[in-house]
């Protein structure tokens, strides 16, 4: 069975051509307008005939915008403010325009007055367009659709992206970073310190609780006697329903979370974890655990860099260094010398001028030696250092102490000596260093890890044990 | 009409053939469409089209991840043939009890085998189980030294599939397809990344086991993507790379002037018709000759100290998983951004000793059971394993049935294909140490939770490799493809 809901009317329906109609006036005026300009000209003066019919159509055509404006302003569900500027403007449209069509019988008594009054109605016509189109489809729908840079251009700052203050939604403050949220992106708008529809201001906790012309809006821990809550579950058709009719409504989680946060007393600064869970409220917690960001990487820091210059970078290409940003869009480097077997202490000086950007370094199997650590230690970001199968001592292999975050060193395959690697107990970010086929004594090793017990420490030189495993063929013997 | 008229004419024609309606159309769209939409577009923030080549002109170049990366290189350990996770990490005592029982009907119904036929019984686990390492990972006692490694690895216990043919198992499982035609992972890997050591291909494949994979050499093919990504197979015997060598009588540099002479010609070409396939050619060409001293040399792995080949339980000149393991390291070592290897020999279905689980599983694992461990270990030792990823898996997992080909029983014991819930693991860049992620029903039948599909372990290697996989795309016939395809999902919870 189809449910027949019919409460429209002629009047209705008129409203609803509003949209539709108010094209009429604006093609019709800018095209008087138009004629107007051109007709001042001795060589268009014959258009000046056209203009009495094209001016009257524009004014009957305004007059008759405005009424059904008007009856679509009966339906509700528009902006009070934007409505009434809406409203006036073209009120104002319709009268400069009924005007203008009796100036022109007169133009030879007032022959300046026309073009004026002509500019000020395109001005007027401008306003009201654009108000009108604010009202169908929201004040943000053209910022909304402007490139970054005419956004500044104009004036208009962006909303800074949603920034998760939390990394797990136990952490979360409730008020805060969860229920202000949602009241700004549902309520505020009205009620806010200009607006303050039914006396009511939703922009802190203070005025929440103050209420508003009606009352109080919260009774605490009862939710279903709130009218912060109550509001939202209304039907859409009662007139005191919130977020109001047109307005995009409160999702379900948004309810929910609303609906828990009443129940707990309203708290201003309660975290998620430290309040009594239901399941419901649960299951929509679970949505909202931000996702792990996925790009991060702790061997980037996370401050910011200047770009290193192309010449730089060509220079250390030239030797056979690969260099390359860590990430697209990142100013920090990373450098293999994989095919860079001759890059000797003579080429180290190449990386000073990126010291700032160089924070993965392989030099592994190259002919630098022990000047490395001199210039690698004036590298500021530097965080993994790869050594291996270069021909150094250590010597000077305290220089590193000054890379604050270097957490890897590869020294694998060096002849780097034993006591050259006291020095490095210094260096607290220090993660890992290897040290496999390198000959160190096993007392030294022994002292760095004393001085830094975290540091993991590979020695290598792994073998494997000859099980029986290896070596029993399995066949089925025959019976 | 003279001799010298005639070869114009020729050369005319020539030129012609190439001009194609497929040129003419591409031309109508780069050439009008795109003087007056490019502005527009630009200024739309619509993200121009990844380009295939540097400034240098090698589609090989090494290019920036999306970010920073976890990964450098990838070694993927695929063992052809399927191994039966039952027999090696995914536990299963409530089997035991019902071995030798009939298969419930409720496991039977509306599901299609290869080659199970009515009523199957079931077979228990036939390895001995052992908790390990602090993770206390069940490994079996098939797989002695790996198991010491338990602490280091990450394993997925509940992958699925939807193909229970090799062919197509192995062809999705490598190029997110069941059908041909899609560039392998490393294929896209080398397509997006290029590769660091310019002497050596950035994809190289090693197969062992006597048999490259069922699905042919599709599975490192490049698809669509121009061949340069394609993998380059490298033989353990022999030849590293066949034809490498010059012929007698031809010089070095003899050799080089001729390949300069060829690929001048062929920039000439890629210039008049800007077909990419040309650069691949350059880059080949180019590469080959480079390889002709540097691939000697790092296949070569008679120089290996004793003590790591015994470690690896390598034995040089012949074709072996062990040889295979220890040149990926070196590969890796020397920059090679993806080395596949395949191991062929693991379908055990027990239709004869060496297919099946009572014997050839065993032979086999002690085949791969030194040499992966030892692999690890050798990464480790040289600071290499935190930049490189370790890929473990088959194509698909075995039934917890006993097969009966045909409704008969078979010789040996054995199973059939299995694609609801089977046994990966990886390990090394940014992968959790000592993890296992998803678990399968009480008899290994069913994934109940933490269910892995394919296309997720391929957006898990992209994203270690620093790479959204949602991104990563190439534009054919009409619409961008990307290696997991409308799906993927990185597998977080193994991620350190």
């Amino acid at each position: 069975m189809k449910l027949l809901m019919n409460n429209g009317s002629w009047g209705m329906l008129l409203g609803r051509s509003h949209p539709l109609l108010v094209h009429l006036p604006i093609g019709i005026l800018l095209i008087a307008f138009i004629l107007i300009l051109l007709s001042r000209r001795e060589k268009w003066r014959h258009l000046q005939g056209a203009l009495p019919v094209v001016l009257l159509a524009a004014a009957l055509s305004a007059i008759f915008s405005c009424i059904t404006g008007y009856l679509l302003s009966l339906d509700g569900g528009y902006e009070e403010g934007m409505l009434q500027t809406h409203k006036y403007l073209g009120i104002s449209v319709a009268i400069v325009s009924t005007l203008l069509y009796l100036l022109h019988r007169y133009r030879e008594r007032f022959p300046k007055l026309q073009l004026a009054t002509a500019a000020v109605m395109v001005l007027l016509l401008s306003a009201a367009g654009h108000y009108g189109g604010s009202l169908t489809h929201g004040d943000d729908y053209l910022s909304q659709a402007m490139p970054a840079g005419l956004l500044q251009l104009v004036g208009i700052h962006q909303k800074a992206a949603n920034v998760v203050a939390y990394t797990n939604i136990g952490d979360a403050r409730l008020y805060e970073d969860l229920v202000q949220p949602v009241l700004a992106s549902r309520c505020y708008g009205c009620h806010n310190e200009q607006k303050l529809k039914g006396g009511l201001q939703l922009e802190s906790l203070a005025l929440i609780r103050k209420g508003g012309e009606h009352g109080p809006v919260l009774k605490d821990s009862m939710p279903e006697e709130s009218e912060l809550f109550k509001r939202l579950l209304l039907p859409e058709t009662d007139e005191h329903r919130m977020p109001p009719k047109g307005k995009p409504p409160v999702t379900p989680q948004e309810l929910e979370l609303l609906h828990w946060w009443i129940a707990q007393g309203a708290p201003t600064k309660k975290m998620v974890k430290e309040l009594a869970k239901t399941p419901r409220i649960l299951a929509v917690l679970d949505g909202m655990q931000p996702a792990t960001p996925l790009d991060k990487q702790e061997f980037i820091p996370e401050e910011k860099v200047a770009a290193a210059s192309a010449h730089h970078i060509q220079a250390l290409e030239a030797k056979g260094l690969k260099v390359l940003p860590v990430g697209s869009g990142s100013n920090y480097i990373t450098i293999d010398g994989v095919n860079a077997i001759g890059f000797s202490d003579a080429d180290l000086q190449l990386l000073l001028p990126l010291k700032s950007q160089i924070v993965w370094l392989n030099l592994a199997g190259t002919a630098v030696t022990d000047q490395v650590f001199a210039v690698s230690g004036q590298l500021k970001h530097l965080t993994r250092l790869d050594l291996r199968n270069v021909a150094l001592k250590g010597k000077g292999i305290a220089a590193l102490n000054a890379c604050k975050d270097l957490r890897y060193l590869n020294l694998a395959g060096t002849t780097v000596s034993s006591d050259a690697l006291s020095p490095l107990k210094d260096n607290k970010k220090l993660e890992q260093v290897f040290l496999y086929q390198t000959g160190v004594a096993a007392a030294s090793v022994q002292q760095l890890q004393r001085s830094l017990p975290k540091l993991k420490i590979d020695t290598g030189g792994y073998r494997l044990p000859q099980l029986a495993s290896d070596t029993t063929i399995y066949h089925k013997v025959s019976s | 009409m003279t001799k010298h008229n005639r070869l114009i004419k020729e050369a005319n024609d020539t030129t012609l053939r190439y001009i194609t309606r497929r040129h003419f159309l591409l031309d109508c769209v780069t050439g009008l469409g795109a003087a007056a939409l490019g502005s527009f577009l630009a200024s739309c923030g619509s993200s121009s089209s990844k380009t295939l080549v540097d400034a240098s002109g090698n589609p090989m170049a090494p290019k920036a991840p999306m970010f920073p990366a976890k990964a450098k290189s990838v070694i993927y350990l695929h063992m052809a043939g399927a191994p039966s996770q039952l027999e090696l990490f995914d536990y299963k005592p409530e089997l035991q009890k019902l071995h030798n029982q009939l298969c419930p009907p409720s496991l039977l119904a509306g599901k299609k085998f290869a080659f199970i036929r009515g009523v199957p019984k079931m077979l228990g686990p036939q390895a001995v189980f052992q908790q390990h390492g602090q993770s206390r990972a069940w490994i079996s006692d098939h797989l002695p030294h790996f198991a010491t490694m338990a602490d280091d690895v990450s394993f997925l216990k509940a992958v699925q599939t939807d193909q229970f043919n090799h062919g197509p198992a192995q062809l999705l499982m490598q190029t997110g397809s069941a059908r041909l035609g899609r560039p392998c992972i490393g294929s896209w890997v080398t397509y997006g990344l290029g590769s660091e050591n310019s002497n050596l291909p950035g994809f190289v494949v090693l197969t062992s086991g006597g048999k490259t994979p069922d699905a042919g050499k599709s599975v490192w093919g490049s698809g669509f993507l121009p061949s340069v990504y394609q993998g380059v197979q490298c033989r353990t015997k022999g030849e590293p790379v066949l034809y490498l060598t010059d012929p007698d009588g031809m010089s070095r540099d003899l050799r080089k002037e001729s390949i300069e002479a060829i690929n001048e010609i062929n920039k000439q070409e890629y210039t008049a018709y800007g077909d990419p396939e040309t650069l691949a050619r350059i880059s080949q060409y180019e590469l080959a000759y480079k390889m002709q001293i540097s691939v000697p040399d790092v296949m070569n792995i008679n120089n290996e100290p004793e003590y790591i080949h015994e470690m690896y339980g390598t034995q040089p000149g012949k074709e072996s998983f062990a040889n295979n393991c220890l040149l990926a390291r070196k590969l890796v070592e020397k920059g090679v951004r993806f080395v596949q290897l395949y191991d062929w020999g693991w379908d055990t279905h027990g239709t004869d000793e060496g297919g099946s689980i009572d014997y050839g599983l065993r032979n086999k694992c002690r085949e791969i059971d030194r040499p992966i461990t030892a692999l690890l270990q050798d990464l480790k030792q040289r600071g290499l394993l935190d930049e490189t990823l370790v890929v473990w898996g088959g194509e698909f997992g075995r039934t917890p049935m006993q097969e009966n080909r045909d409704g008969k029983d078979m010789p040996f014991m054995g199973r059939d294909h299995h694609v609801e819930a089977f046994t990966m693991w990886m390990a090394g860049a940014g992968i959790k140490k000592g993890s296992s992620y998803g678990e399968t029903d009480e008899i290994g039948y069913a994934a109940v939770k933490g269910k892995v599909a394919i296309n997720d372990i391929h957006a898990t290697i992209l994203q270690q490799l620093g790479f959204d996989h949602e991104k990563l795309t190439y534009q054919f016939q009409g619409r961008p493809f990307r290696l997991t395809d409308t799906g993927g999902k990185v597998i977080t919870p193994i991620l350190s």
